[in-house]
């Protein structure tokens, strides 16, 4: 039977690109499918990036990719009422670890660097159904039919290749909503400085926190909640983010408003990430980590594209298309898998229902305690337990979650 | 706080003529909380007072939420052809 393609990648984000630009330098035929018009078109992020897999990727990004500003502070704000608020900030000048990104300009700045390298894309293509048929993946387009032994599912949450071939069960639980305004800002700051703040319990009921990124000019506004928990919520979905920026006090003019889906699944719950002609990466694989602390999405799919491109070369050579485990093979040894699994005791804290109503509270009553004077004066101890005790959580058990974080 | 259409107005949306999102509304009739009403970010599922739901699809981000936010499957979706595209992302 003939094909039309050695590999066909579905999905022109940041894990799909990734893969076809390691696919091309390694020589092989490959097509990629993107149904937006142009790649960025479709994808949202919060938008800071760890830039260490990009730099694995295009070593000299850093000079030539539209990146906005490098993160050299980190605010983290804890809100009990509306009345108390716990904050940590921590500043590294001069740090170039990670950097906020606007994925419409950064998307589209790879695609040409794909392009240059000579990967093929079709833009608004829109894969609809996938099948099995003669040892090899049909995919039925807006645009026709194309046939290929390898398809690399780079198509982000919805993951349409597997999901298609019955390969995927989504529940509200597993996935986040991603809401996000663009504001436009007159930021007082170096252009080589640019800070990230973390939020947490400001909207009520939601199970999940907010965020504010400084971009050139610009700051990413937006929140990242559970599907499930958004009927509790203080506010619906459609008033999500303009709800938490009032509260915040942040004004401007507003220049977009934008949604998406974010895989939650946590490393014990991967679904399925191979199967014969198919390989997962990216958000359709679930390589997602949200612990708290950092949703990091984009280097995962950076480095998991990489990988896939590369047993891609493999698994073409053997012509064997069962031996998608190579590529399982490969993820196990890298920091991919690696990390997701250092980051799951936090996972699994964070989705305990109290974790992030209960804990702020306490901590912030606790505080409050502490800078109150009167003649009434417990030791610290005695009052974090009764705050704790108040809520109903036993020492033994805060304890095990506070080295549950340490892991 | 700006309203919805405004803020939805603020991005590029070329609208199929054929619905991406079909909802079977009588599965609707028996569904009391109706939770698409409050968890899609673009208001696109709005209770009508016979008990079914009015479908915007035309407001739909895409986002995907569609594929989880009904505990009865009522709610077919596929992405659109066109649909909205970002500016900044
Ligand atoms: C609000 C929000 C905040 C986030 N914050 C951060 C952050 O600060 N840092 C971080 O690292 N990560 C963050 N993430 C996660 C990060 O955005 C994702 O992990 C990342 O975009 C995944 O990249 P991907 O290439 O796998 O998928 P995507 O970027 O979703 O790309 C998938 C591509 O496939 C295309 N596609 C989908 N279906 C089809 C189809 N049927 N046919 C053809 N093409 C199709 C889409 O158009 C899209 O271009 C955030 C996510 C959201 C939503
Ligand atoms: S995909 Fe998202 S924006 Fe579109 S209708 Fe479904 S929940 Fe609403």
């Amino acid at each position: 039977m003939s094909f039309d393609a050695d590999l066909i990648i579905v999905g022109g984000g940041l894990s799909g690109l990734s893969a076809g630009i390691t696919a091309v330098k390694e020589g092989l035929n490959v097509i990629l499918l993107e149904r937006g018009e142009y790649s960025g078109a479709k994808n949202v992020s919060g938008g800071r990036m760890y830039v260490h897999a990009l730099l694995k990727l295009i070593p000299d990004a850093l000079e030539r990719a539209p990146l906005e500003r490098p993160i050299t502070k980190e605010t983290f704000e804890f809100y009990c009422d509306n009345k108390k608020k716990l904050t940590i900030s921590f500043e590294e000048k001069e740090k170039k670890n990670s950097y906020t990104v606007l994925r419409a300009k950064f998307d589209r700045w790879l695609a040409s660097e794909a392009e240059s390298l000579g990967l093929l894309i079709s833009y608004s293509t829109l894969v609809l159904n996938v099948y099995r048929e003669n040892g090899g993946i049909t995919l039925e387009t807006n645009r026709g039919v194309l046939k290929t032994p390898l398809v690399i599912d780079a198509s982000g949450v919805t993951s349409i290749v597997f999901r298609s071939l019955g390969l995927r069960r989504f529940t509200p639980d597993k996935w986040m909503l991603g809401v996000k305004e663009i504001v436009k800002t007159d930021l007082n700051l170096p252009e080589d400085e640019g800070e990230v703040r973390t939020i947490v319990g400001l909207i009520k009921g939601v199970k999940g926190g907010g965020f504010v990124y400084t971009n050139k000019d610009t700051l990413s506004v937006g929140m990242a909640v559970t599907f499930d928990s958004l009927p509790k919520s203080e506010f619906p979905a459609k008033d999500l983010v303009e709800g938490f920026r009032e509260r915040l006090g942040i004004e401007g003019e507003i220049l977009e408003y934008s949604a998406h889906a974010i895989p939650y699944f946590g490393y014990k719950n991967l679904q399925q990430l191979y199967a014969e002609n198919l390989i997962a990466v990216g958000d359709s694989a679930g390589f997602l980590i949200n612990d708290g602390f950092t949703i990091r999405g984009m280097d995962l799919a950076i480095g998991s594209g990489i990988i896939a491109g590369l047993a891609a070369k493999k698994i073409i050579e053997m012509k064997d298309f069962t031996k998608t485990n190579i590529y399982y093979d490969m993820l196990k040894e890298s920091f991919v898998l690696k990390h997701l699994e250092l980051a799951y005791s936090r996972f699994e804290l964070l989705n305990k229902a109290y974790v992030l109503n209960t804990y702020p509270e306490v901590l912030c009553n606790l505080l409050s305690d502490m800078f109150t004077v009167t003649e009434e004066r417990k030791t610290l101890i005695d009052d974090a337990l009764l705050r704790l005790k108040e809520k109903g959580i036993s020492l033994s058990q805060a304890l095990r979650d506070i080295l549950s974080v340490a892991k | 706080m700006i309203p919805l259409l405004k803020r939805l107005g603020l991005n590029k949306y070329t609208v199929d003529q054929k619905p991406h999102i079909e909802v079977n509304t009588d599965i609707c009739l028996t569904c009391k909380d109706k939770p698409c009403t409050v968890s899609c970010p673009a208001g696109t599922y709005e209770a009508l007072p016979d008990g079914r739901i009015a479908v915007h699809y035309e407001r739909c981000l895409e986002c995907g939420g569609a594929l989880v936010i009904c505990p009865f499957n009522a709610i077919k979706f596929r992405f659109p052809e066109g649909g909205v595209s970002y500016n900044y992302g």
